[in-house]
């Protein structure tokens, strides 16, 4: 990089846009998707999750979709097809997380009322969130980013792949049908946590204050809906105030209109059960419990629900008094009472290693392989309402794929390749390669702050002797 | 099947109410005596693992392991074909019996009030009939240290057996350790968000006293056991008064019991060790997270690592993803001695799968088992009496379907100190339960 | 508009603006001589400014000197239009610091805050210039700064100010000039306490202003059978910002926040300028296709003083602050229209900020049409000044060199066509003597518990700034630990016996008029105490 030494003034600029250049050009290599680029995936296991697993298998991307899988010999590439020999390794569809909490800037929290549907966590996305490159270091591409559980209905989710090092914009999956957190138990009643002295406590501090919570969202949001009905059924409109749009109301509207996908966290059975009961009284479903650590309890209830399921960490139990009943058997029990269910993290570094929760769901309850595989992947996918795109190894679904050095239920497997619709977003070869580039960067970008903070003390001490300077203060 | 009855029955009667209604019966231990596990691969780990071969337990020892071992009259004979037999797993760091709900703080004991609680002894709190005990000891884990937290000093572990009716009948070894809770600069508050200026001078400043209590306590603890000595050889009259805090510490200063010293950053470890070798006092180090940045001083003193937890976030932004799990493979290499931490208590039970994710990151996959075996038992000084198969220790013995390691491997048999443990907990007898909802 | 509050300002700045201001009523000046950077056009060697009543009445090569002009020789120095600061919350209260969720016991405010400010909220009206404030930003070369208030979500309306006049409305150049928002969330449980919510909050807030807006006309036009809308100022106050009279400033920084901004921005049709703007280095290319202006602040990231945390920190931390420099330049070799201001810098950051930037790329010239110009065009206001032309406002700045010259100095300052003599530098004063240390000596300390005061003895002395010294009372006693004194400001530490244990109690306040006023922060919470001396 010296030669670019080409003059002091310029020097700052140069030096540093290589630097820059160099691994933009690295990661483009990568990312490059020509709609038609061929990549065929030879001799993996393939573990298509909804058509059986292939040992020996190949899968054919072409842009950023799966065009083909079957064993070896069936599956033909194009001429300038990448071919990367999988042998010995195994392939699973991205693992899809049904609860996180990652690349939310501030608070994942709108503490401040029971009700905070108006917020959005789409707002709030950030694409510097280390934790999304180390999730897809453990075979994670896709997350539903929740609101906190601080109150009974708290913002907006947002469905995202972690495309990291993509504008956010890039991130989220534009079809994925929209969601809502909604919270019971414990912290929306703030059990656990309390607002600092000076403020009061906020309704509700039990569970029947919970429920009245949603109950009372909901009894407005259909006054609000009649409102507007009113509003929109008048012919003299240019004469009438119009009724005001209210964003939270909008939101507890769409909700009622069944547009909007109800994610709610939730430990205790009772609350489960009073969940169910009151959607059933405003007429909407809940798609998906979260946590539902006592989902094993009520799984005939919801089933017969008939919302999207449950999504669940397998094994976390007794942090609290509400996650006391939480056993690991919870996964198999539901998914044998007919409860789709998903295991998911709620964790940045759970998210690291979803696999090997599915895997519990094994051994905890004795699910079979298939089953368990479907916990971490097309079972999230039908939950967020994206199983018509990831979730599985089929042809016409995004090519969103985890290349394991061994099988994805062994403790010693790791994750060599992640890809998300035919990108490579975590390659472990190109991270330990990545390690040396960013330790010269960083050195190249200190050594360069120090030099200009040498020039500028340089020149400091060539004023100094004269008399005060009249303008500036370098301090 | 039984008992498994009347476990069932049990757990119904007190399903209703499963904190206060703590599963004495669940941690009754089997029945104790001679056992014989024929035909199995007999995993040693201080030897070759031998095919078809034999372990035999009787009076809470095991008493022969082999190709061919003599079967004592009256013996159970367990078929062990097609499995396998391995030493109970130890857990270098837990609270287990210190606490059963971690957000009711009735039922937390892990963390006494103040910096300096050298007198805290985990041993006299452990609740045996936790429902934390049978949830780990059913994934193979026997013997955990189950340690006091918080504070600057935190107290005194115990390395404890997951079985038995008493505290006392439970523990292996206490003090097992002096933990302390190396002071380091809190930069970040709860809230995750950095601190400002002001905070972070608040945060320095308070780094900086809680070092300075720290060497002074035991700059008092070390005059306090002079005259203490003293007293004791010479002049019985000038005993020093008898102050708990600094008569705690007297068997450290002594040389008796280690420093657990927990620290994770490089920085933090450095300035651990500094402090060790002022008081010259042998350290253990616990944490650990950035050892890789220290290995040629840990070899150099000779401080063995208490790593882990392994399934934690890298601390830093610009840490390798890998850098919890790559710890024990630099470590290893470097030939420093280490052992497995989970450093919690209802989740223990990831130890061995913790393990293996280091054998994922390079370690070799014996080293992850010695590393939940005899590793610790050495760092802690109980190999003689447990973390392998061999005649004469205690019989920690687990029989398994495959590699405990591996997730999808299954407990078949358990015995902790001899005793035929029932493969169930609070967690099992919930599911048979409600398997059986109408 | 200005008429409605000037009796209130008035009132005001008499007190505001008692320090005297050295300068000269507006009077006739032929500047000759020197060199002229009009900017917007050619430099002129010896060009002659003419400045009378306040207002530039000529500027050119061989002007004829008017008979009743003060004739100032700049031979061999540089003339330049005034600079304009178009980012500063000069003489404005300081936000109130937020309490967050998880805070550890004494981050929260220590004390009441002020009261949020609001869109109504006018930053003419309330800010405070004190002489010193006015020197230190005029000793830079500032003529003209933009003020408004950081604190809260609606920042409220910014004033232009041109620093020189008799009160705050006189200095008055447009008022309101921008409606500013910044993205800070409330202190928890107090909506909005998360980004997200604030967001949301803006969002919410937009569609009411609308709505109100709508409503009033509806209502206005035919109020039979009607309900009357309930008035609202603050939805008022944003009723021109829907119009796209008044531009909005959106306080960003980051990549993210700046697109939130845009997204804003877009949602509710608003004419918008990005302010701080520090990551458009690496999206200048996207900031000029969304045509928007950019107030750039030079406050540019410091590294920490440390050496070992500059090394510790994240690549991405080490990017943002070695390349935030070249934000500048990189815009404007794209054309975008950008100024540069001071933002939260102090005023005498603001020309070394900008010599940064020159080091990092920006030629000079773009730089002082960055100070000038573009910031009056940004804000409508390139008619009255940021630049030397006929009938222009006579800001005017006279250097010995080139004005971003680490050596030059200023030699003549006008602003509204007065000169004004600008303060001698002065040396530190000297250390006050220990005899009159304000802190040594015996204090009763009385710290307000929940369940009653409690009483403290204290002696305390004073060692450079270090604070040693002993205490004691019903919860023990003792030596005093990490104890300092600061100019008013002290700290230090007690281990207090209560019930169950000893604890650490850390005071902090400060001493004014032989009383400490402060927190003291405990393991039960955080209180307040005072303290006075011992009889």
């Amino acid at each position: 990089m010296s030669q670019l030494r080409i003059s002091n003034c310029g020097f700052i600029v140069r030096r540093t846009s290589v630097a820059i250049v160099t691994l933009i050009s690295t990661f483009q290599l990568y990312a490059q998707t020509a709609a038609n680029r061929e990549i065929l995936i030879r001799n993996a296991t393939v573990m298509t999750i909804t058509n059986g697993t292939i040992p020996g298998g190949s899968v054919l991307i072409r842009g950023s979709k799966i065009v083909a899988v079957g064993p070896d010999d069936q599956v033909r590439a194009g001429a300038g097809a990448e071919v990367i020999d999988a042998t010995g390794r195994y392939l699973m569809p991205g693992i899809i997380d049904t609860h996180s909490h990652t690349a939310v800037e501030g608070s994942v929290n709108e503490i401040s009322l029971p009700n905070t549907g108006m917020v959005r966590v789409h707002d709030a996305l950030t694409n510097e969130d280390i934790s999304a490159y180390r999730q897809l270091a453990g075979g994670t591409t896709t997350a539903n980013i929740l609101h906190g559980s601080a109150n009974a209905i708290g913002g907006q989710n947002a469905v995202v792949k972690w495309k990291w090092g993509r504008p956010i914009s890039e991130w989220p999956i534009a079809d994925a049908p929209p969601g809502i957190k909604f919270a019971l138990g414990e912290n929306p009643k703030s059990a656990n946590f309390s607002p600092p002295a000076g403020v009061a406590k906020q309704y509700p501090a039990t569970r029947m204050g919970v429920a009245e919570v949603v109950r009372d969202s909901f009894t407005k949001a259909r006054a609000y809906m009649a409102e507007w009905d009113t509003w929109n059924a008048s012919r003299n409109k240019a004469n009438l105030i119009p009724p005001r749009r209210d964003l939270l109301m909008e939101e507890m509207a769409e909700i009622l209109r069944g547009n909007v996908q109800v994610h709610a966290h939730c430990y205790r059975s009772d609350e489960i059960v009073m969940l169910i009961n009151l959607a059933d009284e405003f007429g909407f479903k809940i798609a998906t419990f979260q946590h539902v650590l006592e989902g094993y309890k009520v799984a005939k209830e919801i089933a017969a629900h008939g919302g999207l399921g449950a999504g669940t960490f397998i094994d976390w139990w007794g942090f609290k008094a509400e996650s006391y009943d939480g056993i690991p058997h919870n996964v198999a029990l539901m998914t044998r009472n007919g409860v789709l269910v998903s295991v998911n993290s709620d964790s940045d570094e759970l998210a690291r290693h979803l696999n090997l929760d599915a895997a519990k769901a094994m051994k905890y309850g004795g699910l079979s392989e298939e089953e368990a595989l479907k916990t971490a992947t097309i079972n999230a996918a039908r939950q967020l309402g994206v199983g018509h795109r990831i979730g599985s190894i089929e042809p016409g679904k995004d090519a969103d794929l985890v290349l394991w050095s061994g099988h994805p239920f062994s403790t010693y497997s790791r994750v060599e390749t992640t890809m998300i619709e035919g990108e490579v977003y975590f390659d472990r070869n190109r991270d330990l390669q990545q390690r040396e580039d960013r330790k010269r960067e960083k050195e190249a970008l200190l050594t360069q702050e120090r030099e200009a903070e040498e020039r500028e003390k340089a020149r400091a001490k060539s004023t100094a002797g004269g008399s005060k300077r009249g303008m500036g203060n370098e301090r | 099947m039984k008992l498994r009855t009347m476990l069932l029955c049990a757990a119904l009667m007190t399903a209703s109410l499963p904190i206060a209604g703590q599963s004495v019966i669940l941690n009754n231990p089997g029945p104790g005596g001679a056992y014989v596990i024929r035909n199995a691969t007999i995993y040693p780990v201080t030897s070759a693992p031998i095919e078809s071969g034999s372990i035999v337990i009787a009076g809470g020892k095991i008493v022969a392991v082999g190709r061919t071992v003599d079967t004592p009259e009256g013996a159970t004979v367990i078929d062990g074909t097609g499995l396998s037999v391995y030493p109970g797993m130890i857990d270098s760091g837990t609270s287990i019996g210190l606490t059963e709900v971690g957000s009711v703080a009735g039922t937390r004991d892990i963390q006494e009030l103040g910096d300096l609680n050298p007198n805290a002894v985990a041993a006299v709190a452990l609740n045996p009939h936790s429902n934390v005990i049978p949830v780990t000891r059913i994934n193979g884990i026997t013997t955990v240290l189950t340690e006091p937290g918080g504070g600057i000093i935190s107290g005194q572990s115990a390395l404890i057996q997951l079985s038995g009716w008493t505290p006392p009948e439970m523990v292996l070894k206490s003090p097992a350790g002096m933990h302390i809770n190396f002071p380091r600069v809190r930069t970040t508050p709860l809230s995750g968000q950095p601190q400002d200026e002001e905070g972070e001078k608040r945060a320095k400043k308070q780094y900086t006293s809680q070092l300075e209590k720290l060497r002074d306590t035991f700059r008092d603890a070390k005059a306090y056991e002079k005259a203490l000595s003293a007293s004791e050889k010479i002049n019985a009259q000038h005993r020093p008064e008898k102050d708990l805090i600094l008569h705690a510490l007297v068997p450290v200063v002594r040389g008796d019991v280690p420093l657990v010293i927990f620290a994770n950053l490089e920085a933090d470890i450095r300035e651990a060790m500094k402090f060790s070798d002022e008081v010259g006092i042998r350290m253990i180090l616990s944490g650990g997270q950035e050892v890789q940045r220290v290995l040629p001083e840990l070899r150099s003193k000779n401080v063995p690592v208490l790593l882990g937890p392994i399934w934690t976030l890298p601390g830093k932004e610009d840490d390798p993803y890998d850098l919890l799990f790559s710890n024990a493979a630099a470590l290893h290499q470097a030939g420093i001695r280490f052992a497995i931490r989970t450093g919690g208590a209802h989740n223990a039970r990831h130890l061995p799968y913790q393990a293996a994710a280091c054998a994922a990151f390079g370690l070799p996959k014996e080293e992850a088992l010695r590393a939940v075996t005899i590793s610790p038992a050495e760092i802690f000084g109980v190999a003689d009496r447990i973390g392998s198969l061999e005649a004469g220790k205690i019989a920690n013995v687990i029989v398994t379907d495959g590699d405990p390691l591996e997730i999808r491997t299954n407990l078949v048999r358990l015995f902790i100190g001899g005793e035929d443990i029932p493969l169930d907990s609070y967690h099992t007898l919930q599911y048979d339960k409600f398997s059986r909802r109408p | 508009m200005l008429s409605r509050c000037r009796q209130l300002l008035l009132i005001i700045a008499a007190f505001l603006l008692a320090v005297p201001l050295v300068a000269q009523p507006p009077g006739v000046y032929a500047i000759t001589g020197g060199t002229v950077h009009p900017v917007g056009g050619a430099d002129i060697e010896g060009g002659t400014v003419i400045v009378r009543g306040g207002l530039i009445e000529a500027v050119g090569r061989n002007i004829p000197l008017p008979p009743d002009a003060v004739e100032v020789d700049v031979s061999g120095m540089h003339v330049y239009p005034g600079l304009f600061d178009a980012q500063t919350a000069s003489g404005l209260p300081e936000p109130a610091r937020r309490a967050s969720f998880g805070d550890e016991a004494g981050t929260a405010p220590r004390a009441t805050p002020a009261p949020e400010p609001t869109a109504t909220f006018r930053a003419a009206e309330t800010t405070k210039l004190t002489g010193e404030m006015l020197d230190s930003r005029r000793k830079t070369g500032v003529t003209t700064i933009l003020v408004a208030s950081n604190a809260g979500i609606f920042n409220g309306q910014s004033a232009i100010l041109n620093l020189y006049g008799d009160d705050i409305p006189a200095m008055v150049l447009k008022s309101p000039a921008t409606q500013q928002i910044s993205f800070n969330p409330r202190s928890s449980w107090t909506y909005p306490d998360s980004l997200m919510g604030v967001i949301a909050h803006i969002r919410q807030t937009m569609l009411d202003a609308a709505q109100y807006d709508a409503a009033s006309r509806i209502y206005s036009r035919d109020p039979a059978g009607k309900r009357r809308p309930t008035p609202d100022v603050n939805l008022e106050a944003l009723a021109p910002v829907l119009r796209g009279e008044l531009p909005v400033v959106f306080i960003a920084d980051s990549e993210t926040m700046i697109r939130r901004s845009r997204t804003l921005a877009e949602e509710s049709k608003l004419r918008w300028i990005l302010s701080g703007g520090r990551n458009t280095y690496r999206m200048a290319d996207e900031i000029r296709s969304w045509g928007v202006p950019v107030l750039l602040s030079v406050n540019f990231p410091k590294p920490p003083a440390n050496a070992d945390e500059r090394t510790e920190e994240p690549l991405r931390v080490i990017r943002e602050r070695v390349l935030s420099v070249t934000a500048p330049a990189e815009l404007a070799r794209r054309n975008v229209p950008f100024a540069l201001v001071s933002g939260k810098a102090a005023p005498a950051d603001f020309i070394s900020g900008i010599r940064k930037a020159i080091d990092a790329g920006l030629s000079e010239t773009a730089a002082l049409r960055a100070v000038t110009l573009t910031p009056a065009e940004i804000l409508g206001v390139d008619r009255q000044i940021g630049s030397i032309a006929r009938g222009k406002i006579a800001n005017l700045v006279v250097t010995d060199g080139p004005i971003f010259d680490r050596d030059s100095k200023i030699k003549h300052l006008y602003i509204d066509g007065r000169e004004i003599r600008l303060p001698a530098e002065t040396t530190a004063s000297p250390a006050t003597p220990a005899s009159a240390s304000p802190i040594d000596g015996a204090w009763n300390l009385t710290v307000r518990a929940p369940d009653g005061d409690v009483s403290i003895q204290a002696t305390l002395r004073l060692q450079g700034t270090e604070l040693t010294g002993t205490y004691s009372g019903s919860a023990g006693s003792g030596d005093i630990r990490s104890g300092s004194f600061n100019e008013n400001r002290l700290e230090f530490d007690i281990t207090i016996q209560t019930q169950a244990e000893p604890s650490d109690w850390s005071f902090s306040g400060t001493v004014e008029n032989a009383t400490i006023r402060g927190t003291v922060r405990t393991n039960l919470g955080q209180f307040e105490f005072t303290g006075s001396r011992t009889p």
